[in-house]
């Protein structure tokens, strides 16, 4: 809780930025963001393109997993069926790229609500393995539908294209992605501020209390479902725009694991924790590379060690992070944004 | 030959692959029934139960009825370390987090075989010899008939256990009601110990069983999902559930496979999943928990 | 206000030392590099390690030897686990680095389509790679790239010549995983084999990662095939089919693709792999035939060397010799260039890494020979001619 603010309505009170230093800081980052590209080299670049898709996809597993308790392993399946969608409407109807990402949201959220449907049934673990088998099931359709997915080879897509440029490099495609994403995180921090949002916060806490209250269990899953589902599949159609191939193997049940992992070392049901959680395991890896680097004059075969080290951290990383700080990275850095707001007033 | 005996065949074959489901879900069971922990990484304990009977026969030379033995231990010591290492930490949780934490602790297992034997395929010693085993005219994969062999006889023991071993008894108390156990004088988290001690162990010696059949390699814990489903569907906290669906999808994978194409196999298995989560989700035998506010 | 301007100038300063952080890396503009997305650890690790050794060993011959036009190659790689995300960051990584990468080694198929698009964008990289795929010996999609060796169909193709030859009529059983890998060439080989007058009469496909394969084998059985050609596998389950056949009395001949043509991997299998068949593009370590190169590695490594050993040797001399044309001829070193000069090769001797004088008409090595495993001996030994797909 921030000292010093006196809101006198509950919009006020609500608003995402409210106070002059917030907004310095947005403007910051804002400006950040825009200027980074023309620093980085291609190789940053690209990771930065990818930590946007992923904060995408992680954010609507948030939504789902963190504010609606829902758990889902499927995230990766949902981004597949974006990520076809969009190859597929590539292809077959080359409608502007925007429209296609856009189905490809839409056809991925009523897949989730097919998927979701479970839900009414059974929720904690027994949700969680639902979702593993729709993914597999998914996968078989993936894999054996050829006429429309390409089968084992999977599809080619073709670049996206803004006002007549194909965007090829990762240069152009960060000036998409990464406003794409920031609005979809926006539109989720926004979505808790409505009732929807409001209404999920209350499944998530104790969902037969929810009904009690009034609030339709079986719509607002399904609705949790859908948005979540949303947000993967247009994750997956930018990731189709900016790997520019979807196959069968693109997405597995480690993809999702991935996000569910973002989500708890991030912090679940925060919006800032699924941003922190997805860039913070997108980069790991990439920082481990270089500590591979680092040591591979002293250490024979150090290359070998980069993928079962990383396999390590990755198991390490949710262990550690459940047992110590279930709220996540979210958790610390508002332990250190209350330190400096205190200091030096606070031993 | 006729398709009778063959269908005969194919289904015998099926038992067979059921038994190692059901003997894998028996690890599922076990834990579950005591702690309520979905323990996703059994998967990696069996794997590891091979990594380690790869060690000890391989690697040290024993007999491979002394490296048996040794890699069930060592299963179980992972159980026990893993129990009071962190599983005990996270009493009070929610399922959902120990269930994650389970998946990173299958990461970190695939991750330490890797640095330690490497990402090959390995093979392991044969220790069951060759000879082909017929039941009349119906031939069995002899690896086959010696795991279904050794899953029925575990599972009989564990069903006898159950009934007559004080500590048996103590873990079905304690599955009932953990207070009530406590106060008849019970040491529930010394039972929480005994759970997961056995049911790794149990998941290790199914992964000798397992590598001995087909080889080992850091990715063989996905077998673990399969016996996932059969729990689901025999119902968490049955052992005889476990049994009953172990065999029940191990003959559906079999038809399927048969019949239908290898690539059916897994989408069937699983299409049976969320078919049993919406009509009975909490298994063939398993009890159904009713929730209150 | 004070404190919002002290937080604000931090905020300034943060951001100013975000922009300043991008590394930059000098390079020597002599050298040539050589990039890989090499698959050290992972499913396919056994290869990516003995590749890299290859390709190392078959550079610092190349660079001993006054390099390409004297310019030396160095190899600048990362290990990927086979994942394809991976192997993207690392070419990503490398082609930030290093200025002068002009060759490339990617580690999967879905890599090589993946990155096809950055590849002709780029227009100055020649990529090979541990795929066999049908896909890429397409000269108009794959522009950039080739593959040293045949494809799987082209594998495949040789088997059936090699069975047509030996039994005509013979009856055939395809066992596949159900993996892009897997899955590669059996559509257009079954038209191959019916063209051959084979019979296919049974095609088996397995999961991914299936341990048990006991009614698979029964399918195999009431098939009764004269020989079973497997693909998509590297071991696993092969051991167990054979074993089960060996059981039930089946008469089956074993057969492989490339990447289960082994030897090493098949010493711990023991005697039920004997008479294991497959098809290979390179000859093995410890062949007796006259071959200049085998002579020079054995030099350089007393122990025997893999298959994927050989497979990286053989890439980088392919992509050293197009190299090499393209400089003599005194153009720049694209990748249109590049893939000119490698087609410009013919009869080309490989110093006995490859049995016969090669050509590349597109974009594969069309040779191989049937090698066929001895379990007393330890070795895979040749069981035919080399033979080669004419058009």
């Amino acid at each position: 809780m921030r000292i010093a603010t006196a809101n006198e309505t509950y919009l006020a009170d609500e608003a995402l930025i409210r106070t002059r230093t917030q907004w310095a800081w947005t403007a910051v980052l804002a400006a950040g963001l825009a200027a980074a590209p023309f620093a980085l080299n291609n190789y940053w670049l690209y990771l930065a393109c990818l930590v946007a898709i992923n904060v995408a996809s992680a954010t609507g597993l948030n939504i789902l997993t963190g504010y609606t308790g829902l758990v889902s392993l499927g995230q990766g399946a949902f981004m597949a069926v974006g990520a076809y969608t969009v190859a597929w409407l590539d292809r077959n109807v080359g409608a502007p790229f925007l429209v296609n990402l856009f189905a490809g949201g839409l056809m991925a959220a009523a897949v989730g609500i097919l998927v979701g449907l479970p839900s009414l049934r059974v929720k904690g673990l027994y949700l969680a393995i639902a979702t593993i088998g729709a993914s597999i099931i998914l996968q078989f359709v993936f894999l054996n539908w050829t006429s429309v997915t390409g089968g084992s080879r999977g599809m080619n897509v073709a670049p996206a294209s803004l006002f007549g440029t194909p965007l090829t490099t990762y240069f152009q495609l960060y000036f998409v992605l990464v406003p794409i994403a920031a609005l979809m995180v926006l539109g989720a921090a926004n979505l808790f501020r409505t009732r929807i949002g409001r209404a999920f916060i209350a499944i998530r806490d104790r969902d037969i209390s929810a009904e009690v209250l009034g609030i339709p269990l079986l719509r607002y899953k399904l609705l949790s479902f859908a948005v979540s589902s949303f947000y993967a599949g247009v994750a997956g159609g930018m990731w189709a725009y900016f790997f520019r191939a979807v196959g069968p193997e693109s997405f597995t049940i480690v993809e999702s694991i991935f996000y569910l992992a973002a989500v708890i070392v991030g912090g679940m049901g925060s919006i800032l924790g699924g941003i922190i959680g997805a860039t913070f395991m997108t980069l790991v890896p990439e920082v481990l590379r270089f500590g591979v680097e680092a040591i591979s004059p002293y250490v024979d075969n150090a290359g070998t060690l980069l993928s079962p080290v990383r396999t390590v951290v990755f198991g390490a990383l949710i262990i550690l992070f459940l047992v110590f700080e279930p709220q996540g990275l979210a958790e610390i850095v508002q332990r250190v944004r209350r330190f400096f707001h205190l200091w030096p007033f606070r031993k | 030959m006729s398709d009778l005996l063959f269908f005969v065949e194919v289904s015998l074959a099926g038992l067979g692959s059921g038994a190692l489901l059901s003997l894998t879900a028996l690890a599922f069971v076990l834990i579950y029934k005591a702690t309520r922990v979905i323990n996703l990484a059994v998967g990696e304990i069996l794997m590891m139960g091979g990594y380690f009977f790869l060690a000890f026969a391989a690697g040290w030379g024993l007999s491979p009825w002394l490296a048996i033995p040794a890699a069930i231990a060592g299963g179980a010591l992972i159980g026990a370390v893993v129990e009071r290492g962190i599983i005990r930490r996270m009493l009070g949780e929610s399922p959902i987090s120990v269930f994650m934490v389970t998946v990173g602790l299958g990461s970190v297992l695939v991750g330490i075989v890797e640095l330690v034997w490497g990402t090959d395929p390995r093979t392991l010693p044969d220790f069951m010899g060759t000879a082909p085993v017929f039941i009349g005219e119906a031939y069995v994969s002899r690896k086959i008939a010696i795991s279904f062999a050794v899953a029925g006889l575990v599972i009989a023991v564990f069903l006898a256990l159950f009934r007559f071993w004080r500590g048996g008894v103590a873990l079905r108390a304690t599955a009932t009601d953990q207070a009530a156990a406590y106060s008849c004088g019970i040491n529930v988290p010394g039972v929480f110990s005994l759970a997961w001690t056995i049911g790794c162990g149990t998941a290790a010696g199914a992964g000798v069983l397992l590598g001995s059949i087909g080889g080992i390699a850091p990715t063989m814990g996905a077998f673990g999902l399969s016996a996932l489903v059969v729990v689901i569907v025999g119902g968490l906290d049955s052992v005889a559930g476990a049994l009953v669906a172990g065999l029940a999808i191990g003959l559906v994978e079999a038809w399927t496979g048969t019949y239908l194409g290898g690539e059916y196999k897994l989408v069937f298995t699983f299409g049976i999943l969320i078919l049993m989560l919406m009509i009975r989700p909490y298994g063939l035998f398993g009890t159904k928990e009713i929730e209150r506010l | 206000m004070l404190g919002m301007t002290k937080r604000t100038f931090l905020a300034l300063a943060a951001s100013s030392a975000l922009v300043a952080a991008a590394p930059a890396f000098a390079q020597d503009d002599g050298e040539i590099v050589m990039g890989g997305s090499l698959p050290l650890t992972g499913v396919f690790g056994f290869a990516g390690v003995a590749i890299e050794a290859g390709i190392q060993d078959y550079l610092k011959i190349l660079n001993e030897d006054g390099g390409i036009a004297g310019r030396k190659v160095r190899l600048a790689y990362e290990d990927t686990g086979y994942q394809v995300d991976q192997s993207v960051a690392v070419f990503n990584k490398l082609t930030s680095q290093n200025r002068n990468i002009h060759l490339y080694y990617g580690d999967s198929t879905a890599f090589s389509r993946t990155i096809n698009p950055e590849l002709q964008r780029r227009g100055d990289i020649l990529m090979a790679g541990a795929s066999f795929a049908t896909e890429i010996n397409d000269p108009q999609n794959f522009a950039s790239q080739f593959i040293a060796g045949p494809d799987y169909t082209e594998m495949f193709s040789i088997l059936l010549e090699y069975i047509a030859r030996e039994k005509p009529g013979a009856k055939l059983v395809f066992v596949n995983s159900d993996t892009e890998f897997g899955r590669d060439p059996i559509e257009s080989s079954t038209a191959r084999a019916k063209e051959l007058g084979l019979e296919v009469v049974e095609q088996i496909i397995t999961p991914p990662g299936a341990v048990d394969v006991s009614t698979e084998v029964l399918k195999l059985r009431r098939a009764r095939p004269d020989y079973a050609i497997f693909h998509g596998y590297i071991l696993a389950p092969l051991p167990e089919f054979m074993t089960q056949a060996k059981q039930l009395g089946l008469e089956t001949k074993f057969m492989g693709t490339f990447w289960s043509m082994d030897s090493s991997i098949w010493d711990s299998v023991g005697e039920v792999a004997d008479g294991f068949m497959g098809v290979m593009p390179y000859r093995y370590y410890y062949d007796e035939e006259e071959a200049p190169m085998l002579k020079r590695i054995r030099e350089m490594r007393p122990t025997y060397q893999t298959t994927g050993y050989m497979q990286g040797f053989l890439t980088a001399m392919l992509m050293g010799e197009a190299a090499r044309r393209t400089l003599d001829a005194g153009k720049e070193l694209t990748s249109q260039n590049m893939k000119a000069a490698l087609n410009s090769i013919e009869d080309f001797d490989t110093g006995g890494i490859v049995g016969v004088p090669i050509s590349i008409p597109g974009n594969t090595v069309p040779v191989g020979r049937i090698y066929q495993y001895d379990a007393a001996a330890k070795q895979m030994k040749p069981v035919s001619d080399w033979i080669s797909l004419k058009e």
